[in-house]
């Protein structure tokens, strides 16, 4: 139940770094025993308010006040003594590490490190249904439970205020469902939930409270019983939401890629990949719908030559390209953007132009001969940071200092140039704000426009269902259902990922 | 419930059934040395004067790898191993000569520890590249003691501008009564097992010195301190993800402080053993590049107090044959070549049919030139340590995991 003290109440905070206002003059009241939505593009300095709540960053100005009294957190250790836990977007936990030895870390005085932690574990996983074993290394875990242990470990510390930075970005709507009866249940045992998200129809059927932030500051609050889409999408970004809709199908004859019942085993002898078949045409958008960690990744890598297939045959306009290796494949036409634009698309402490040749570090304007064209490479990255606006300073800025929207722009720009015959999207528009969203969605329907057969793969369902022309749903390695991309809903695609019936 | 009484259970079956393994792995080992020595008639590859020589040449290697396993664990790469021990060195020689060895011990820590401050100031505090930083120790740690040897030493009895001798050692175990002289009896009736296991026993009782019981202790005291206490955890957190060690409210930039500073310490006792076991006195260029061996065996021993015991062993022991018997590098030969094709049948159980081939051929190889040759080259065996090292350690190892934020920068607040 409210009670009569808010929870939290943040008071003109404000918060610079070099060359950058993160936040000012930001003001939000979080009511006790509420879920409070945090709502804004990537970029508006959601994640630098969070990081000043948790103190891992310190305001400049402003304060901050917790259940009546104004605390200064110099640090988490504050924070958690507050009574304040955070899951944070990118999960804090070490992969080498165990289950309890990630949850117990900074907190072994509670119940030590031993059979009581174990046992207390095992309590707020029988709990909340989180399936946790504590003695399993976090690696082998998959995002979802990734997650789950996220939420657990801010449980574990007693924590009363928990901060959700952009939780449901990984999971399918089951999930969300599931995640969303969990804050429901956090809420009723008189917990506050403060739930950042750019996902609107979650934010309003979630939330209690909701403080849109734009460029850094709140720009205003709203009631989700009377607020619309549209009125939270004009605070956020003052324009209307785009919508993936790809028109009339452009699909032709010719099949671009085919699989023949491609199998990829690891070394343990497990099928990472059973018997998948699929053909893309030109002009095709395939979609791949699937719970992560079901076989996208590795059906992706199969297709660019970094796994060869145990067995089955993957053909590239009519040749078989089953055992070329990656560059061979991508100077044979395959633009790819990949899932992890940090880890594998770019790289971050290199201008953009340098990000401009990778991949492409054999094809022309980036060679001259065996050396390296710097004016042609040049030349090209300007003419991308034009033509995708891709919005830098220049072309000698280094990639880490863009935006995630930015990145994926001079990515998709990369990838498109040099005329490819098949385009690899994995995630395009992972966090990415609306606006790049758009712009990404853009150029993905002008490829398919121009006959290029495209194999697209997102973990968001309504980008599925409006780009594709088929969907697939892809389950433990398998393909569990094909479906028609104007009469399926969000609801059965999320039943087929998660292995319900095929509708 | 059922499920928490099988995880009770099952905690200490793993902690029997590893100990049961490296038990008979051991027994197994013993058993091949001992073949090796009555099919080869080299009875200098596993007598106690030979081991005794071993466990003195293995300690200082021990000890800088044992350093470089508490500063990587908590992320941070320490290359100044090798200045800290030169550093070592000369504290262990200042400090005996004027309190006795013990003190000279801890004064050996302490130098250690003072180039291990350097080292920690520079890539936590100032985050320096930490190749770079180990470089500079390396070089002020050889500098200053130079200097400091012809500045202070030169004056004292027994000193001179590169060396301080006739130091006293810490207490040494002359003899243990009964079992010295029954195990040594044993040993020199060269039986097979029995005799290699009586040598072994010699060479732990008989003229061993205190210091070297310390520093094994030392190496089982940081496998506990490191994997079973909570302070162990959020160091070793530091060396995997810093980032989810701050959120979680641990102060990263002191668990790297400490664990940089006790490396420094046990690379600086490794110095002080140098010093005061292995020779009776400071001389200039003593360590020989023990630190970078130290590292390179801890890297190769996995990340790991047993990985890193099992690489200073090899090294330590095949260094000790290579100075007391020529012949007996020729018999080591056939004893690597055992080795190694037994890890080829090992990994060919497994199914891991590539790494098996591999093993196979270099076992056959060197099997080839044990059986071809009747001594190894003087050139050889020089390097017998280092090559042999590098080869079973290299091909013995399998998925080398280092700490994954190891000898990357951090920053407070770059969480989330």
């Amino acid at each position: 139940m409210p009670s009569e003290v808010d929870a939290v109440r943040l008071r003109g905070i404000g918060k610079r770094f070099p060359g950058v206002i993160a936040n000012h003059d930001v003001d939000v009241t979080i009511r006790s025993g509420t879920v409070h939505a945090l709502i804004g593009e990537n970029g508006a300095g959601k994640s630098t308010l969070m990081k000043i709540l948790y103190g891992v960053q310190k305001p400049d100005d402003g304060t901050i006040e917790i259940n009546g009294n104004e605390v200064v957190l110099k640090s988490p250790t504050d924070a958690i003594d507050n009574g304040v836990g955070m899951v944070f977007q990118h999960f804090m936990l070490a992969d080498n590490l165990t289950v309890l030895e990630n949850m117990v870390l900074g907190a072994e005085k509670l119940h030590g490190i031993g059979d009581n932690a174990r046992a207390e574990i095992r309590r707020i996983s029988d709990r909340f249904g989180f399936e946790l074993e504590p003695d399993v290394l976090v690696e082998r875990l998959g995002v979802a439970a990734r997650q789950r242990l996220e939420i657990a470990k801010v449980l574990y510390r007693g924590a009363k205020i928990i901060i959700l930075d952009e939780p449901t970005a990984v999971l399918v709507p089951q999930e969300v469902d599931a995640l969303f009866a969990n804050l429901r249940e956090l809420r009723s045992a008189g917990n506050s939930v403060l739930f950042i998200s750019h996902k609107l129809d979650e934010v309003l059927a979630i939330a209690d409270d909701i403080t849109v932030m734009r460029r850094g500051t709140t720009v205003g609050t709203a009631d989700p019983k009377t607020a619309t889409k549209h009125e939270l999408a004009e605070l956020m970004v003052g324009s209307e939401l785009p919508s993936p809709e790809t028109g009339e199908s452009t699909v032709t004859d010719v099949v671009e890629l085919e699989l023949h019942d491609v199998t990829l085993t690891d070394e343990f002898g497990r099928n990472l990949l059973s018997d998948i078949s699929l053909a893309i045409h030109r002009g095709e958008i395939l979609g791949i719908a699937g719970v992560e960690g079901n076989g996208q990744s590795e059906l992706v890598e199969a297709i660019m030559g970094m796994h060869i297939p145990t067995s089955g045959r993957i053909t590239l306009s009519g040749e078989d390209v089953t055992r070329w290796h990656t560059r061979k494949l991508r100077e044979a036409g395959i633009g790819y953007i990949p899932e992890d634009r940090h880890r594998h698309g770019l790289l971050l402490d290199s201008p953009l132009w340098e990000n401009r040749i990778l991949g492409h570090q054999t094809e022309a304007p980036n060679v001259k001969g065996p050396w390296i064209n710097r004016s042609g490479a040049r030349k090209d990255t300007t003419r991308i940071v034009e033509e995708y606006d891709v919005r830098a300073p220049g072309i000698d800025t280094l990639a880490r200092a863009l935006s995630g929207g930015n990145q994926q722009k001079l990515i998709v720009g990369r990838e498109m140039s040099g005329d490819p015959k098949l385009l690899i999207a994995s995630h395009p528009t992972r966090g990415v704000d609306v606006g790049a969203q758009a712009a990404i969605w853009g150029h993905i329907k002008r490829a398919r426009k121009a006959g290029l057969a495209v194999l697209l793969i997102s973990a968001d369902l309504d980008e599925l269902i409006g780009l594709s022309d088929t969907i697939q749903v892809i389950l433990r390695g398998r393909f569990v259902g094909t479906f028609e991309p104007s009469t399926v809903t969000p609801q059965d695609l999320g039943a087929a990922m998660t292995g319900g019936q095929t509708v | 419930m059922s499920t928490s009484t099988t995880t009770k259970n099952a905690s200490p079956g793993l902690v029997q059934r590893l100990t049961k393994n490296w038990f008979y792995l051991t027994l197994v080992g013993i058993a091949v040395v001992s073949l090796v020595r009555i099919v080869t008639d080299t009875n200098d590859l596993d007598s106690a004067g030979t081991l005794r020589a071993a466990i003195i040449s293995t300690c200082p290697i021990l000890m800088a790898a044992l350093g470089g396993l508490w500063a990587e664990r908590a992320g941070v790469v320490n290359i100044g191993l090798e200045g800290q021990m030169i550093l070592g060195t000369w504290g262990a020689a200042f400090f005996t000569y004027h309190y006795g060895p013990w003190v000279g011990i801890l004064g050996a820590a302490l130098l250690g520890m003072i180039g291990g401050l350097l080292h920690a100031v520079a890539t936590v505090t100032f985050g320096v590249d930490h190749i770079v930083s180990g470089v500079a120790i390396n070089l002020i740690g050889a500098g200053a003691a130079t200097y400091l040897a012809e500045a202070v030493f030169s004056d004292y009895e027994g000193g001179g501008p590169r060396q301080l001798i006739g130091l006293d050692p810490p207490t040494i175990i002359t003899k243990t009564p009964v079992i010295s002289e029954a195990a040594l009896d044993l040993a020199d009736k060269h039986w097979f097992f029995v005799s290699d296991v009586a040598s072994v026993v010699a060479a732990l009782t008989t003229n061993i010195s205190t210091l070297t019981f310390i520093i094994f202790g030392l190496v089982v005291a940081s496998a506990w301190i490191l994997w079973r206490t909570s302070f162990g955890l959020r160091l070793r957190s530091c060396g995997e993800n810093p980032q989810a060690a701050e959120t979680l409210g641990v102060n990263v930039y002191l668990y790297k402080y400490i664990a940089v500073l006790v490396s420094g310490a046990l690379a600086g006792i490794g110095g002080g053993f140098l010093a005061l076991v292995s020779s009776s006195g400071y001389g200039a260029g003593q360590t020989g590049g023990r630190g970078y061996i130290g590292l390179a065996a801890m890297i190769f021993g996995n990340w790991r107090p047993g990985g890193l015991l099992m690489g200073a062993l090899t090294f330590g022991y095949t260094d000790s044959l290579r100075l007391r018997d020529t012949d007996a590098v020729h018999a080591l030969l056939l004893l690597v070549a055992l080795a190694l094709l037994l890890i080829a049948a090992l990994r060919a159980v497994r199914g891991q049919i590539n790494g098996a081939i591999v093993m196979g051929v270099a076992g056959a190889l060197v099997l080839a030139w044990f059986l071809l040759t009747d001594s190894v080259p003087r050139e050889f065996t020089v390097m017998t340590p280092y090559v042999t090292t590098l080869f079973v350690l290299a091909l013995g190892a399998q998925r080398l995991r280092m700490p994954a934020a190891d000898g990357q920068q951090y920053r407070k607040g770059s969480a989330g």
